[in-house]
């Protein structure tokens, strides 16, 4: 077949042009809005050089933002990865069982994050709140889940990881299926303990599975801003902030545009830089059979 | 004949280009502030009426579209993507003066109002004031009279009536945090009485740098404050939402509720079983000072291109009689135009006015207007930070010295743009 070269240039035209628009652009100009001091109404704005990165890397707030925004990723990377195998093994039997808890899994999934942040705020409410009224019927006393930042971070990311978890867990079950039998069967014949074959077989071959969802759950801890906007709305004072929740406040909030385009970029950098690191350290673990 | 009719339907390609241009009618924009007791009905009747009497004129309603998007960044995203409304429920117009967004009123415009000095900024007046409300104390008469506490008319019987209720096993007050702003209005009262009390231009000596959050006055009234929220308030203020707030309140679980003059609706459904009064936050020798609230009104966006018929819209709003006491009784408000409005008021509310005929106004602390108006971005910062923190007992110098300092990122901000 001719290679035509124009032929393929219009056919992948589309796809630059929405990447140029959506992604390229906005990113050059979060770049650029960076070095200014642009408030976001103003058409005046003015080239302030590295002021907003030297103000944001003493912003007592900004570090506090990291530091809930890295509990987040690790709580949720850890559920969903380390959960998401385990009920991949677990679920691939072919049961009925089996298969209503891979629907109850998967179901939180559909569901919009804002929905979910909300059905869980009434859930976890301290006062009237479905656990609590539970715990009320057997003499228990009420859990407060909001007594300090850090009991709220956790909860939190135990929400987000119930309702993404399901699409995880596809992704590992599918990885897990293109995994041939006959090397377990040869393994088994071999003399291979279960835990032998999920270490040494199972494990292995779905490092490229491990790959994507590791990638995925990282970007998507370190971008957290929905289920954190409705249950706290980043408080109180800020405690519950995400980096993502800080940048909205700061650019529509008050009023600084500029200076929140430097803490995008810079969750932008740390978003590859993580990411890089990632995806070396697992794709070297990935065998081929 | 076919350059006949290719000159025909030219002509009639211009005709009705024309004829539609004629035919267009003047749309409106008017971007209002959802609520519960303000619903997306209720603007639209207020659209319906003016379009009734202009039929000219077309009103589009556009509302924050969600209750987790206020009001004011719903609108500074609209004037980012060119999208400001033409006219607007205004309640920071602080933050979009400087930018240039709004455009002002001219002298006498607004003489149907009351007051039409009020919250002026730069000597011009960007927001037509269409609401009074007050900041108080709610409280169960009934609580209070099975307890023997009379209303208390210092700090001091303050104290002592919360002890007297939490040895009773009641909970004196009820505060929540989770929506972040309720909590802000009792720390507006003690900024009110220990602070704007003795200097009720302190907000522009502020703006000019004349003096410091950090101050004598408003740390004893943040320590009122950390003492109610510390004490008296229950364990778990950062749980508690607004809603959860008014049912600890009218379910009779907690006797005080420190809000605003709003709650008044929620009064005049009457569905609790105890009588419910009203008094102002004492200070530390009398209870003589009342923090009003005169921040939200109508505003026109700078780029409308209709600007009379903006301002005629925002003067039927206040001139018919059927519009603006609708509004005015939705939450009891006070009213703010000359000719007194006439509605159906609940017995509280007449009380309250009659309470505060003879106190000392000083602005809401967070919302002063006009000259006095905390820098774009402080109001929030003192809603959903400082009040917070020290709720939660954080170091009040400490959070009045990170005030001091947003102010002075604020201002350059301000300094530059200019």
């Amino acid at each position: 077949m001719k290679h035509n070269k124009l032929h393929d240039i219009l056919l992948a035209a589309p796809g630059y042009l929405v990447y140029t628009v959506f992604m390229i652009i906005p990113l050059g100009l979060c770049f650029f809005y960076s070095f200014t001091n642009w408030d976001g109404i103003s058409k005046k704005y003015k080239m302030i050089g590295l002021r907003n990165f030297e103000r944001l890397f003493q912003d007592a707030s900004f570090f506090n933002a990291l530091k809930v925004t890295l509990i987040i990723t690790v709580i949720t990377v850890l559920i969903y990865n380390v959960l998401g195998v385990f009920l991949a093994v677990i679920l691939s039997k072919k049961s009925r069982i089996c298969a209503f808890a891979k629907s109850a899994v998967f179901v939180p999934t559909v569901l919009s994050s804002v929905v979910v942040a909300f059905i869980w705020s009434y859930i976890m409410q301290t006062d009237g709140g479905v656990i609590n009224t539970i715990l009320g019927l057997f003499g228990i006393p009420p859990v407060d889940f909001y007594d300090t930042p850090l009991h709220t971070i956790v909860m939190i990311s135990v929400i987000i990881s119930w309702n993404g978890l399901g699409l995880f867990l596809v992704i590992y079950m599918a990885t897990l299926n293109t995994i041939p039998q006959e090397l377990m069967e040869a393994a088994e014949v071999d003399g291979a303990s279960g835990f032998q074959r999920f270490f040494k077989i199972t494990l292995p071959l779905m490092m490229p599975g491990i790959t994507i969802n590791s990638v995925l759950s990282l970007a998507g801890g370190l971008k957290q801003y929905d289920h954190v906007k409705v249950i706290t709305g980043g408080g109180p004072g800020g405690a519950t902030q995400t980096i993502t929740l800080q940048a909205v406040e700061k650019a529509f909030v008050y009023n600084r545009r500029g200076y929140s385009s430097a803490i995008i970029l810079v969750l932008f950098i740390l978003i590859v830089i993580v990411s890089v690191i990632q995806i070396s350290i697992t794709k070297k673990r990935e065998v081929e059979y | 004949m076919k350059k006949l009719l290719s000159i025909l339907l030219c002509v009639l390609l211009v005709c009705g280009t024309c004829c539609a241009a004629l035919a267009e009618e003047t749309e409106i924009t008017f971007c209002v502030n959802i609520q519960p007791q303000l619903p997306l009905e209720f603007w639209q009747g207020i659209a319906d009426r003016y379009m009734a009497a202009h039929p000219d004129v077309k009103v589009k309603i556009d509302g924050n579209p969600s209750s987790n998007v206020t009001l004011f960044e719903y609108q500074k995203t609209l004037l980012a993507t060119d999208q400001f409304p033409d006219v607007m429920v205004m309640q920071n117009p602080a933050d979009f003066v400087p930018s240039g967004a709004l455009l002002p009123f001219e002298d006498g415009e607004l003489d149907y109002l009351a007051d039409p000095e009020v919250g002026k900024i730069g000597g011009k007046q960007y927001v037509a004031n269409y609401k009074k409300q007050i900041i108080g104390v709610f409280y169960n008469k009934d609580l209070f009279a099975a307890n023997g506490i009379e209303v208390p008319q210092t700090w001091d019987e303050l104290v002592a009536a919360s002890e007297k209720l939490l040895a009773a096993g009641i909970q004196p007050f009820s505060i929540g945090m989770k929506d972040g702003w309720p909590q802000a209005q009792l720390a507006n009262m003690f900024a009110g009485t220990d602070l704007l009390a003795k200097d009720t231009h302190w907000g522009a000596k502020r703006n000019a740098n004349e003096v410091k959050f950090n101050n004598e006055d408003l740390k004893k009234g943040m320590e009122k404050y950390q003492t109610i929220c510390t004490k008296y308030a229950g364990d778990n203020l950062n749980g508690i939402t607004y809603t959860q707030m008014l049912e600890q309140f009218f379910t009779g679980k907690a006797a005080m509720l420190p809000i605003g003059s709003w709650v008044n609706a929620e009064v005049a459904k009457n569905l609790q079983d105890f009588e419910v009064g009203w008094f102002v936050i004492p200070g530390d020798d009398n209870a003589n000072v009342v923090s009003v609230f005169v921040n939200e009104g109508l505003s026109i966006g700078a780029n409308t291109k209709y600007p009379e018929v903006c301002k005629d819209f925002i003067n039927f709003f206040f001139t018919d009689k059927e519009t603006y006491s609708e509004f005015l009784k939705s939450e009891q408000l006070f009213a703010t135009t000359k000719e007194p409005v006439e509605y159906e008021m609940i017995p509280l509310r007449k009380n309250m006015e009659e309470q505060i005929a003879s106190m000392q106004e000083v602005e809401g602390f967070e919302s002063m207007t006009g000259d006095d108006a905390f820098l774009p971005g402080l109001k929030d910062y003192f809603t959903n930070k400082t009040t917070q923190n020290i709720a939660n007992g954080a170091d009040i110098a400490a959070e009045l010295d990170a005030m001091d300092a947003e102010w002075e990122i604020a201002n350059e901000a301000l300094e530059d743009a200019q």
